[in-house]
């Protein structure tokens, strides 16, 4: 489909892109480097959030930096920062996350020359009242400050718009999701995962048009979803690998379903409209699909992969963390046991950003298959 | 019927005939650098052994990482898979699969029919598997096939304690430097793995009973370092090494 | 041990602290009542090591410190076996080695004390790192007891007006939280006098380790290490000011007789992070061979470091930035600053940092400050890989080398 492969082309390389996208409009670049970071904001400011989520090779330069038992969206987050990659960002934002980006955040700020630098330090714990005040005052002061960094007043409606196209995006992704799940293969993993990316990269407005053009021509045209296939759904953090979908489809199965990074995960939940714009968002990222940095009660993010899994009918839960992922690699054993007690079978796939579709993923994925 | 399992491994390319649920017999070669050709290679040799002729056999299974190179199979099936079918057939009362092949070591529980329930694999060093004997085999200049029965003689096995494979021969090599016997040495490497491999078998279970298969189990010594490590006892399959050829012939059965 | 049958040597039996013996007393002493609370009646609280103790002092509940548990289990050497058991239970092998030891011994009542007493509430203080917010989880689900936690958002690089606001709230939070674990009314006025105690403590704590500013110095950071465990575990009780007391008299004793923790002292070093739990001795005796002295850490420092932040008038009240800004939750680059402060301040020749696998918040940035240590105080320094109790993750063949590299380095040999 021809939408489809434009929102591919404008995501395959997301740094040309994003430097298109300045020369052709003027507008500002900020690096984000997770999915917390507040797009409202960004948008209303009218400049484009570029989602970083690894690097484009190996890794020389961060060497210097970090130490190898960091994940390689970190190092490789930080090569490119270091070798002039994206010098053209008029700056980045960094929200608080895991020890790793934490650290990443100083060692960025010393070092790269990406213009302003901002941290956004959301609360960790996110199911107290204190904590939701916490996060509406840090959403403020983003405010503030990307008004101070940026030289140009947020207005409420600024913000408004803003939120309307945000939620644009993530209701016409949670249609296409739903049509993945109840036609599974009737678009291919790679191909929502290259959407997925796009939504992270593409000027918001043209991502907007593209993708309703693709869920309208989707939900058109019925094709019959693939019934053979296994129902497979996949938990787990940042995973740009687009190669993986591909090993697990000609492995037998069927993507159904996610709550990854790279996923559903940051494309959950919409802004309340009609009361304070900033409330509503700071309530918006408090209530969203939670990253297991963060806390919201000792089996939330179990509870959820279970309602998901079972939702969407899967017959298997494959995990993909990225080596060195400490909090999702504390959840495992608990989401494993919480699945095996539902009878879900599970299968832990550990990846690092240049190992894609190694020859073990590939057995991993067809023994998994067998098994199920 | 006539059924052929050809597994083709980082190290070794092994080849099973199966008739009729009885194992007719089974061949090893190393595999080499060419895989495609070891896979023929080891068939071809082992139809000849047997006197049988090629338009006999009924179906082929591939497995093991070189199973997509096999040309002549039927069909391609993962090395978990196969090692449960084949374990399954050898002692059907097994319910868990320690598999420690040349570059991955696999633990795999297996429900009352041999159906797989739960797998884990190595991450992609190569600690806790052939590899890394190898390793260890070469710095301690010594011929691998001995390590089992010298690794029985040690008093007191010696601690080898990093992960790291080069980091662990680095301390082989202060071990030999420092006089330490010969025989404490390699217990002390099996140990290593036992302890590596269990901690990884232990999140499928390890339920009773375990069977170690792959080439690594004809080393007596890893399997007295996993039972000491694992607290139970292992079952050495009999043809051990061919056990995922095995499989894949049963499995090339259920699939004709 | 049987220290009769060896031969005493004078010279070592002189340089020994005389106060480790009670040390060891009033630890035994901390962990025999913690393990009969179930009989005393007295609730058990785990607390991780940044976190704030005073209010359970205050509530007379016994906190007990998973992380010092920790500490004992690497210096026990059980740390590896352990490990090997979490893994076995799904936890992966790069997750911090306390955390997986501690996770693993809760199941088994493993470890040099047989485990620790079962917890009746949890409080984890995420000023130290995100680890700990995942590890207590873990346990909370384990023990199904309710879990508190503190949030001190980073400071990168400033304290916020916003942050410091939220933290103010939990503290209130918090109080409220042991009223109802406690079922009893909570006392602000004890809170108060806790609080006089631990800064009374923290600033005696603080006294001890600046002996080490003399040369040669009397104590080293491996016996740091050691005497630490008082301020972290009992921080605001009486005890730990006669302890701290009773050990800075034994140093000024130490200083003025000129006993010094390495004899021929000639180089004096810095370490940072953790220690390597199952090494300490052997480290200790690699660099005094070089008469090499470890002088000060930023670890052990780091249970005495915001004193300036807090006040004795209003303890309560300055807790929120107290806990909020300790050393490993602020900015690399204030850290650094703060490792410069140090190196002038002891007069180290080097600089010794362990890139501790464990230990991401503190290890990661390492590389940066190292660089900023040589521009700025133009010394040596030198990076161990390691592990503060997985031993598997320390090459003794590597490091030594790499440390007699350093020191030919330092001395110029």
């Amino acid at each position: 489909m021809e939408a489809i492969q434009r929102l591919k082309d404008s995501c395959a390389d997301s740094k040309a892109y994003a430097r298109r996208w300045k020369e052709t409009t003027g507008g500002r670049v900020i690096g984000t480097l997770c999915s917390y970071a507040p797009e409202e904001l960004i948008l209303a400011g009218g400049a484009l959030a570029l989602r970083i989520v690894g690097g484009s090779g190996s890794i020389s330069k961060a060497d210097a930096h970090l130490q190898t038992y960091s994940c390689s969206l970190v190092r490789g987050a930080l090569d490119d920062a270091l070798n002039g990659e994206l010098d053209f960002l008029d700056g980045a934002i960094f929200p608080h996350t895991c020890d790793s980006i934490q650290r990443l955040s100083d060692i960025w700020r010393m070092n790269a020359k990406t213009g302003f630098h901002l941290d956004v330090v959301l609360p960790v714990k996110l199911n107290t009242q204190s904590a939701r005040d916490y996060m509406t005052a840090v959403m403020r002061k983003a405010r503030t400050d990307l008004e101070g960094v940026l030289e140009q007043t947020i207005t409420d409606e600024d913000l408004q718009t803003a939120v309307d196209t945000v939620n644009g995006i993530r209701s016409a992704m949670q249609r296409l999701y739903k049509l993945r799940d109840d036609r599974p293969g009737a678009i291919a993993g790679s191909d929502l995962h290259a959407i997925v990316r796009a939504s992270m990269v593409m000027d918001r407005n043209d991502f907007l048009s593209s993708l309703a053009l693709v869920v309208d021509t989707l939900e058109r045209k019925p094709e019959p979803g693939s019934t053979a296939a296994k129902r497979i759904f996949l938990s787990g953090g940042v995973c740009n690998l687009p190669d993986i979908y591909g090993v697990i489809e000609s492995a037998g199965g069927a993507v159904v379903g996610d709550d990854l990074c790279t996923g559903s995960r940051g494309l959950t939940g919409l802004v309340d409209t009609g009361g304070d714009p900033m409330d509503a968002i700071a309530d918006r990222y408090a209530r969203r699909a939670i990253c297991p940095a963060k806390h919201a009660g000792i089996t939330s993010r179990g509870d959820d992969l279970v309602r998901l899994a079972k939702a969407s009918r899967a017959q298997g839960v494959i995990f993909l963390f990225l080596k060195f992922c400490d909090p999702h690699a504390f959840d495992y054993p608990y989401l494993k046991s919480m699945l095996d007690a539902e009878g879900i079978p599970s299968l832990l796939v550990e990846l690092e950003a240049q190992t894609a579709s190694q020859g073990q993923f590939r057995t991993r994925c067809e023994a998994f298959m067998e098994m199920l | 019927m006539i059924t052929v399992g050809i597994d083709v491994g980082s190290i070794s390319a092994k080849a099973a005939v199966v008739r009729d649920g009885e194992l007719l017999g089974s061949g090893v070669i190393l595999t080499g650098y060419n895989a495609r050709n070891a896979g023929e290679k080891v068939f071809v040799d082992l139809l000849a052994k047997l006197g049988l002729d090629k338009d006999a056999v009924d179906r082929i299974v591939a497995t093991g990482c070189g199973r997509s190179s096999v040309d002549v199979a039927d069909k391609a099936v993962t090395e978990i898979t196969c090692h449960a079918a084949g374990a399954h057939f050898q002692d059907p009362a097994v319910r868990c699969v320690i598999d420690i092949g040349g570059q991955d070591s696999k633990a795999i529980a297996m429900d009352a029919t041999g159906r797989v329930t739960d797998f884990a694999m190595n991450d992609k060093c190569a600690a806790g598997t052939g590899r890394f004997l190898e390793v260890m085999a070469r710095a301690l200049e010594l011929d691998l096939d001995g390590f089992g029965e010298m690794s029985l003689k040690a008093d007191r096995p010696a601690a080898i304690s990093s992960l790291c494979t080069v980091f662990a021969e680095s301390e082989v090599i202060s071990l030999i430097a420092r006089g330490e016997r010969r025989e404490n040495i390699i217990a002390g490497i099996h140990e290593s793995i036992g302890s590596r491999v269990v901690a990884m078998a232990g999140r499928v279970g390890l339920t009773e009973p375990v069977m170690m298969t792959g080439g690594v189990a004809k080393n007596i010594g890893v399997v007295r370092a996993l039972e000491k490590k694992s607290g139970k006892p292992i079952r050495v399959s009999a043809n051990a090494q061919v056990n995922g050829a095995i499989g894949a012939a049963l499995i090339a059965v259920c699939h004709s | 041990m049987n220290g009769a049958e060896k031969p005493i040597d004078p010279e070592k039996e002189k340089r020994k602290i005389k106060s480790v013996g009670r040390m060891k007393d009033i630890m035994t002493h901390y962990y025999i009542e913690a393990k009969t609370a179930d009989q005393t009646g007295k609730k058990v609280a785990w607390i991780t090591s940044g976190g704030p103790v005073e209010p359970l002092i205050a509530m007379d509940v016994i906190p007990v410190y998973p992380e010092n548990h920790g500490a004992m289990i690497g210096a026990a050497k059980m740390g590896v076996d352990l490990c090997e058991k979490a893994e076995a239970m799904g936890y992966a092998g790069d997750l911090c080695a306390y955390a997986r030891a501690d996770i693993a011994c809760a199941t088994v009542d493993g470890g040099p004390i047989g485990g620790l007493p079962r917890p009746d509430m949890l409080v984890c203080c995420n000023n130290i790192c995100g680890t700990v917010l995942k590890w207590y989880e873990v346990q909370a689900r384990y023990f199904k007891v309710p879990l508190f936690i503190l949030d001190t958002p980073f400071s990168h690089t400033e304290y916020t007006r916003e942050a410091h606001a939220y933290v103010r709230t939990q503290l209130d939070e918090y109080i409220a939280f042991l009223e109802t674990q406690c079922q009893k009314k909570f006392d602000h006025d004890r809170l108060a006098e806790v609080g006089r105690l631990s800064m009374a403590g923290q600033r005696l704590w603080q006294q001890v380790l600046d002996t080490t500013v003399h040369r040669p110095a009397p104590m080293s950071a491996f016996d740091a290490f050691f005497h630490l465990a008082l301020i972290v575990t009992l921080r605001g009780t009486q005890t730990v000011v006669d302890y701290y007391t009773e050990l800075l008299d034994e140093m000024k004793t130490r200083v003025a007789t000129g006993i010094a923790a390495v004899p021929d002292e000639r180089y004096r070093l810095l370490w940072d992070n953790l220690p390597v739990w199952f090494r300490t001795r052997w480290l200790s005796d690699k660099f005094a061979a070089h008469s090499a002295c470890l002088v000060a850490d930023t670890y052990t420092s780091s249970w005495c470091g915001t004193l300036t932040y807090l006040d004795d008038s209003d303890f309560l009240g300055s807790m929120a930035q107290g806990y909020s800004r300790v050393y490993i939750n602020i900015g690399t680059d204030q850290m650094a600053d703060m490792v410069v402060d140090m190196v002038e301040k002891y007069s180290a020749d080097g600089l010794v940092m362990h890139s501790n696998r464990s230990c991401k918040p503190y290890s990661l940035g390492q590389y940066d400050i190292q660089r900023i240590v040589q521009q700025k105080c133009g010394i040596p320094t030198l990076v161990i890989e390691a592990d503060m109790i997985d031993a598997r993750n320390f090459s003794e063949s590597q490091i030594t080398t790499r440390i007699d590299a350093f020191m030919e380095v330092l001395t110029g040999a």
